[in-house]
């Protein structure tokens, strides 16, 4: 149907409303308690308009339009009404812009300046309310609420939750928790979805989660921008909150070609920034990513696409997760892809770094030959020729990502002693299946995760007493939180905060000379201040030492590439060295970093390396159709503070004796009451951002 | 009774603007807060009405009430027709429309600062000590927390009304009955605290 406004004809949909027509149309008519999203209550009056015929002024938002009608925004009537009403709310809203966060965004201070109006002529009041920031995540600053009743409706209406509501306080009424609860003891789900739709300062996100680097939706998915290759988390928990495991797996597979090895090995940086960590403990993001992929039964593939093929051919030297990865997409993008790996069998770190009891042979086995099957040509036990012969050799592009297998030592007395190895051969020979042989006690030095992978391998191939020494205290340890708790578990004994001074014994690894530290931190240079402990030396006597103390990488020196700090192969932001078409990514060039930074340095080495072979760079994937997930979550009584589901471990006793898997993927169950915990933060996202006057 | 009754009925002892404040103050709009008109408009009313009791009213509030009340009546969410469940809500418009128009030499008066007719608003009476009853005692003295009440013992005490608030608590601390409150009839006092004649 149509219908004029100020003197324009415009389309308006049956049952539509004169305010919902005109701004779809393009044509501003002020509004505040309004939100595309929600029912239209009228409350505020600031859409008042003229109609002929009608001898009043009528809300736009709450009058439906009809064919022919003839619509005046700013007739005497209602520019009389829009500008009381908007004089009225202001004479009791505190007149402090500039302090106010919402400064600048504020929808109220927006319209207030469209339409130039002040409150002299009326009495003004302060309803004044203490800020409130004792809830998790929101923070509440009711003085400056006019009552629009956004918050209101989206909690009790669109998300179902029903925690906010009017309520009586003694400064008057205004939006809040009824009874004087609490969020979390009121059933909030944390949804955010009151912050979105708050036109004014009073609902807003808790300053501190708010980081000032990060764009505004990553701030709201923390989870999302914080995963190297940007995981789409919140959707794939919610499928598996629904039971819908392999469109889970879909999700992840949109970003990476290792789910299941991502769950059981990832780092998860996304987890120390999950929003359910302000309520306890994070989701199990990492776990749940398992749980999903172990019951893959590769249903996503036939979504993925494979293009003609483009007649160029590129080479990966090295087939880590960087290297698979990148080897992965140029295969998709239509290129013949050689990988050329130096040891026996693929996984780089991930098999050779990574002891089995977390990361078995079979789990690798079988993503790899996922990644095998879009058409990669695999030369194992190959040394690759050099970049240059490799080019000379038809190769139009190169990737190093050789990693850093090569373990340290420290320049310290006895480290060249019999009995003394280095992480990485320790641990590539247990997985080889050809241990380096263990004495009845072992020190491992270093504070690392890879610390602990040398200290529980030792503990299983017999060691009685596995020590591990390391000059940060426990707090500063970058292994992870559970890796200490499980090596406790099987026996290990931690030296935190000491110094290494030598290795004693004449023939042989005899012992290790500790020392207490003080103080351990980096001085203003950068420089390592380490303050020792007087008169606290002693020896632990051991039979075998193992550095656990850094990787480098192998064989760059020959490489004719220009190199960094040492060993390091040379790189810019897009990934190239100094040799045009030849490209390095992963460890070899950022140092040892995670599984999950390789892969999404992999993912872009394959972006740039397609540009550079004329393709368009993009390796997007769309394994599954977008679905809208439902907006009405409900109300769950304790959703706060429901606790962080855990997943069956075996007890250490038996754990120590093998190297089989020590921790069991969720159940289905289990996975989907995990997953149930999510905030889904994105939600949020999906609410339509109203207009300002300005974007008119 | 509904505020148009109360209106229509006011009694000689009662002060329309004294009335229709305590009307405003616990009418159901101030229990709402979903619309505009309805809880800003009858907080605007409530602070007005208020002011002008307390000697705090301006030449403009009546034509300032009768916009807003004709704008209340017409837009609250509860106007007649409208979607609000308290359709007779705002009956109470249209009562202060008529109070206004019936009583506006009473509005007139007390926002002129000349006084309460009905000697209801504490702000327009004045306190006096009446001289043939005052002993001197000092009570009323020692109850004055404005030191408003000159004299000393023996000495019939006055009232400083420059600095009186008409708080009353010298009217409860007087056990002769000395002090009375007065409207537009002043009882004659001294003008300073002069020797007692009674004891």
């Amino acid at each position: 149907m149509k219908l004029t406004i100020d003197g324009k004809e415009i389309e308006a949909l049956e049952g539509q409303s004169i305010l919902d027509a005109a701004l779809k149309a393009n044509v501003f008519i002020p509004h505040l308690c309004s939100h595309p999203d929600l029912e239209a209550k009228g409350g505020c009056r600031l859409c008042s308009v003229e109609i002929e015929g009608v001898d009043r002024a009528v809300p736009a938002c709450m009058t439906k339009a009809e064919e022919g009608m003839k619509v005046t925004i700013n007739g005497p009537q209602a520019e009389r009404i829009r500008k009381a009403a908007m004089e009225l709310i202001l004479a009791t809203h505190p007149a402090d812009c500039t302090g106010c966060p919402k400064y600048g965004k504020c929808e109220l201070q927006s319209m207030y300046q469209y339409m130039g109006v002040s409150p002299e002529r009326w009495r003004k009041k302060s309803r004044s309310v203490a800020n409130d920031d004792s809830n998790p995540l929101v923070s509440h600053l009711f003085t400056r609420c006019v009552r629009c009743g956004r918050c209101i409706r989206a909690c009790q209406d669109l998300r179902g939750v029903k925690v906010l509501d009017y309520i009586k306080t003694d400064v008057g009424i205004r939006a809040g928790i009824p009874e004087g609860k609490s969020l979390k003891e009121a059933g909030c789900r944390f949804c955010g979805a009151c912050i979105e739709v708050c036109p004014t300062g009073s609902i807003i996100d808790s300053l501190k989660i708010m980081k000032e680097d990060r764009s505004y939706a990553e701030n709201i998915v923390p989870c999302r921008s914080t995963c190297p290759a940007h995981i789409d988390i919140p959707r794939y928990i919610r499928y598996i909150r629904e039971g819908d495991f392999e469109k889970a797996t879909a999700v992840v597979r949109e970003k990476v070609p290792f789910p299941e090895t991502l769950g059981s090995i990832c780092t998860h940086a996304c987890e120390g920034e999950c929003k359910r960590g302000e309520l306890g403990a994070p989701v199990s993001i990492c776990k749940l990513k398992r749980a999903a992929a172990a019951t893959d039964s590769g249903a996503w593939k036939e979504r993925a696409v494979k293009e003609a093929p483009t007649g160029k051919k590129a080479a990966v030297i090295g087939a880590g997760p960087a290297g698979l990865t990148a080897a992965y997409y140029l295969a998709k993008k239509g290129h013949e892809v050689t990988v050329f790996e130096k040891n026996e069998k693929t996984g780089g770190q991930c098999r050779y770094g990574i002891p089995s009891y977390r990361l078995p042979d079979e789990l690798l086995d079988k993503e790899i030959a996922d990644i095998l099957e879009v058409g990669i040509e695999l030369k194992t036990n190959t040394k690759a020729p050099s970049p240059a012969e490799l080019k000379e050799n038809g190769y139009d592009a190169v990737l190093v990502s050789v990693g850093t297998h090569q373990g340290t030592k420290l320049p310290l007395e006895g480290n060249d002693l019999p009995g003394v190895y280095v992480n990485a051969d320790f641990l590539k020979h247990a997985r080889m299946g050809d241990p380096l042989p263990v004495g009845e006690k072992v020190m491992v030095l270093g504070g690392g995760n890879v610390a602990y992978d040398c200290a529980r391998t030792a503990v299983r191939l017999g060691a009685k007493e596995v020590h591990i020494a390391c000059l940060e205290n426990e707090q500063q340890m970058t292994s992870t939180p559970d890796e200490i708790a499980e090596g406790t578990e099987e026996g290990i004994l931690l030296h935190a905060a000491h110094s290494f001074l030598r290795i004693t014994g004449s023939d042989r690894v005899e012992g290790v000379e500790l020392q207490k530290v003080d103080k351990f931190y980096f001085d203003e240079n950068r420089h390592a201040v380490i303050e020792l402990v007087e008169g606290s030396k002693h020896v632990v006597a051991v039979d075998n030492v193992i550095f656990a103390v850094g990787q480098k990488p192998e064989g760059t020196l020959e490489m004719g590439l220009a190199l960094t700090h040492g060993p390091y192969i040379q790189a810019n932001d897009k990934l190239e060295t100094s040799m045009e078409g030849v490209y390095a990514a992963g460890d070899v060039v950022t140092g040892t970093k995670s599984v999950i930074a390789a892969i999404a340095a992999g993912r872009q080495a394959a972006e740039e390396i397609d540009k550079y072979l004329g393709g368009n760079g993009d390796i997007s994937e769309k394994l599954l159709d977008e679905e809208i997930p439902n907006p009405y979550i409900g109300h769950i009584d304790g959703f706060g503070d429901q606790k962080r589901v855990e997943p069956q471990m075996a007890e250490a006793a038996e754990r120590i004796k093998d190297f089989r898997l020590a921790e069991q993927p969720f159940t289905c169950e289990e996975a989907r009451c995990e997953a149930g915990r999510c905030l889904q933060c994105d939600l949020r996202l999906n609410l339509t951002k109203p207009k300002l006057w300005t974007e008119y | 009774m509904s505020t148009i009754e109360r209106v229509k009925n006011l009694k000689e002892n009662e002060c329309i603007v004294d009335v229709l404040l305590r009307e405003v103050s616990s009418h159901v709009c101030k229990d709402c807060g979903k619309c505009v008109f309805g809880y800003e408009g009858i907080t605007q009313l409530e602070m007005i009405l208020k002011d002008i009791t307390e000697k705090k009213g301006k030449q403009t509030d009546i034509a300032l009430m009768q916009e807003l009340c004709g704008m209340m009546k017409e837009q609250a969410l509860c106007s007649p027709g409208g979607p609000g469940s308290h359709q007779e809500a705002m009956e109470m418009t249209d009562a202060i429309l008529m109070a206004l128009d019936t009583y506006r030499s009473d509005f007139e008066e007390h926002i002129g600062k000349k006084g309460c007719r009905a000697g209801v608003c504490k702000k327009f009476m004045t306190y006096h000590i009446l001289p043939e009853k005052c002993t001197g005692c000092n009570e009323c003295v020692d109850s004055c927390e404005d030191d408003a009440i000159l004299g000393r013992k023996r000495f019939i005490h006055v009232i400083d009304q420059d600095e009186c608030i008409q708080c009353g608590a010298c009217v409860e601390a007087c056990d002769e009955d000395a002090i009375v409150r007065a409207g537009a009839v002043k009882p004659r006092c001294p003008k300073k605290p002069i020797p007692c004649k009674r004891r």
